[in-house]
């Protein structure tokens, strides 16, 4: 297939079922409770009208998908530098993007898409305006020749036409891959990581299934008595044992299953100083990175990943919209040191060392116990003292929770402190997963100062570091030796024009 | 490359962002700001008179009503003095400083090279007092836009040409 995108290009023909599933999907939305209402209220003979309608809807989606197929179009404006895209059966729209404001081109393919063996591209901007080119039906080789096509044009290189697209992008596809993360990586990032999210997402559920139960009136299908007797049957200890071993089990078993359908086969492939990613068991997302966009790096290992030798790498680029933020950050699960090292050289053009240190004042963890420690518990005593002293049958609930703030906090300090050396900024925190942030110097749009009025003599101050990608903060360190640094990258930031994005 | 040359760099001998002189705020700002403070206490004190007329609970209470809501204006107000007389701003040949907070003493820098875009925003009270404020975005998001208000119509006109020159000549 010769590849044009001067001229106006349809999706693959194929694309018309994804155009109707996917209006079907919209339309059974909206429209499924009433039928399921006409269903049941309907008499036998009135049924047969509503299945008729309902073939007649399909028919009528069948048509919409069609003539939704016939007028997209999408092209390459050469003259302009743009990205067309053209839309819409009655209310036409027309989508323009500047190709030097494309900042990353996705392709996707859902389960569907994946058993017709069609990708989706879209195109994401930096722009305040939120209008994306989404093309739901391309070919592999289109939605590769097409992305190339609108990520090289934006470097603003004349190109002369010498070579063909499609030698091109064999070459793409047949590049030997830089990194590939094996299977027992990613079991081991599902059982050492988001213990967290996994137990909320549980007890969520759990607790939705018992709320649900007892609504319906059916008290007798969870028996409590039955449950009580059974627990009253063994000591309470093993029967905590047991509650903590079945939780941890189902935790682990949803963690890895979620991290390997997540990240099945994540393969970073290196194309002309980007990285080509592309993952997934059940959608398989590709996705390209170019290391100028990278605006924030964050490595997370915690201590039994450390003795796995795995950790997590999570990369922020320059998004202005803050929803959009959080999905776009990019995330390479289970890599060693020694690929993180390839990774971050490959980002930053040289491995970030950490350079010199600085640590928070003792105050940042008294401050921290205060807000978060002594004064709920004060509360929690007095409440009890004044008002009802119900609450002290949980005293010793509150200081458990108490002492493990108390922990969280500690080693929460003790990891926290920022390196500086001549191009790059990396701030460690955490207490169980320790985060190491990293920044480019150049990267920062501006810089924020701040100071507590009753801080002023104590020398102590805070830091914030705005990038396009998201904050960097610092806080209670020691105040004339941050401003030292401030003027020295603003000195920095301003006699260079280097390019932050 | 030839002519290329890296010496030390006196961290020293840098221009000092914390030593700048700062401008504050046009005088007639505290007017603006004290308009904007006498409407909205007014409209609480509309509310809260209509809740204690028709409410016959809290009817005996009104004393109390009008002591709390009495305390409350003195300490808004102090409040909010603070933070006009510790707003203050500086345009540096490279960059501008805008300082503000009550409690945090925060001071934002931003360099010129990494503004976006500049805009002139005028508050219909502002307006009457001849006032301007002074939109600067970058591409950090809201966290890193910065707005200085209260500075004089005639002269945000000329900041914003000022700004829009730089821009122009990175570009």
């Amino acid at each position: 297939m010769e590849a044009n995108f001067n001229s106006p290009q349809r999706q693959s023909s194929i694309g018309i079922l994804i155009l109707f599933i996917d209006s079907l999907q919209k339309f059974a939305r909206a429209f499924l409770p009433l039928l399921f209402l006409f269903l049941f209220k309907a008499t036998a003979q009135n049924r047969i009208y509503v299945f008729l309608a309902v073939i007649v809807l399909i028919l009528i989606i069948g048509v919409i998908a069609y003539l939704r197929f016939l007028n997209f179009t999408f092209y390459i404006d050469d003259d302009h530098d743009e990205f067309i895209v053209n839309e819409g059966i009655i209310n036409k729209t027309k989508t323009t993007i500047q190709l030097n404001k494309i900042q990353q081109v996705n392709i996707h393919q859902n389960l569907i898409q994946r058993l017709i063996g069609i990708y989706a591209l879209s195109v994401d901007t930096a722009g305040t305006d939120k209008k994306e080119g989404n093309i739901k039906a391309i070919s592999h080789l289109m939605a590769l020749t097409l992305k190339a096509k609108l990520l090289e044009n934006e470097n603003k290189i004349v190109h002369t036409v010498s070579e063909s697209n499609e030698t091109k992008v064999n070459s793409e596809l047949n590049q030997s891959p830089f990194l590939k993360i094996n299977l027992s990586s990613l079991f081991k990032i599902g059982i050492t990581s988001n213990y967290v999210r996994s137990i909320g997402l549980i007890l969520t559920f759990f607790f939705t299934i018992i709320d649900n139960l007892r609504n319906i009136g059916k008290d007798d299908v969870i028996d409590e008595d039955k449950i009580g007797k059974i627990i009253d049957s063994y000591p309470v200890i093993y029967a905590v044992l047991f509650f903590i071993l079945v939780m941890f089990t189902i935790v682990f078993l949803i963690n890895i299953g979620r991290t390997v359908v997540k990240y099945f086969d994540y393969t970073i492939t290196k194309q002309k100083g980007s990285l080509l990613l592309s993952y997934g068991l059940i959608n398989t997302d590709i996705t390209i990175l170019k290391p100028e966009k990278v605006q924030i790096v964050t490595i997370t290992r915690n201590y039994f990943q450390k003795k796995l030798n795995v950790l997590e790498i999570k990369i922020k680029q320059a998004i202005s919209d803050e929803k959009k933020q959080r999905k776009s950050s990019i995330e390479i699960p289970g890599c060693n040191t020694s690929e993180r090292d390839q990774i971050l050289e490959l980002i930053f053009n040289q491995l970030p060392e950490k350079g010199t240190m600085m640590l928070p004042n003792f105050r940042k963890l008294v401050f921290s116990i205060f807000l978060t420690i002594v004064l709920p518990l004060s509360g929690f005593f007095i409440f009890g003292n004044y008002v009802n002293a119900e609450v002290f049958k949980f005293t010793h609930l509150a200081i458990a929770i108490a002492i493990f703030l108390l922990l969280i906090h500690f080693f929460g300090f003790k990891n926290y402190r920022i390196f500086i050396n001549d191009n790059h900024i990396i701030k460690q925190s955490g207490a169980w997963d320790i985060q190491n942030d990293i920044i480019e110097i150049k990267k920062i749009q501006a810089i924020t100062t701040s100071q507590l009025f009753w801080h002023k003599n104590l020398n102590i101050g805070s830091l914030t570091l705005h990038t396009a990608g998201g904050s960097i903060s610092f806080y209670l360190g020691k105040y004339d030796k941050i401003k030292e640094y401030v003027n020295l990258w603003l000195y920095e930031i301003e006699t260079s024009d280097s390019n932050w994005m | 490359m030839e002519d290329f040359i890296n010496e030390i760099i006196d961290t020293k001998q840098l221009p000092k962002y914390e030593e700048v002189q700062l401008t504050s705020l046009h005088p007639k700002y505290w007017y603006v700001t004290l308009i904007n403070f006498v409407i909205v206490f007014v409209i609480i004190g509309i509310a809260l008179g209509l809740f204690w007329f028709n409410t016959e609970e809290v009817a005996n209470y009104g004393s109390y009503f009008a002591i709390a809501y009495g305390i409350v204006l003195l300490f808004s107000l102090f409040l909010t003095r603070i933070a006009y007389k510790k707003k203050a701003f500086a345009f540096r040949n490279h960059d501008v400083i805008y300082r503000k907070g009550i409690i945090a003493t925060n001071t934002m820098v931003i360099p010129y090279n990494r503004v976006q875009h500049v805009a002139l925003h005028e508050g219909f009270i502002a307006r009457i007092f001849g006032l301007a404020k002074v939109e600067i975005f970058t591409a950090g998001g809201n966290a890193s836009d910065l707005e200085i208000p209260g500075i004089a119509k005639e002269e945000a006109e000329n900041i914003k040409q000022l700004l829009m020159g730089k821009i122009q000549k990175q570009l």
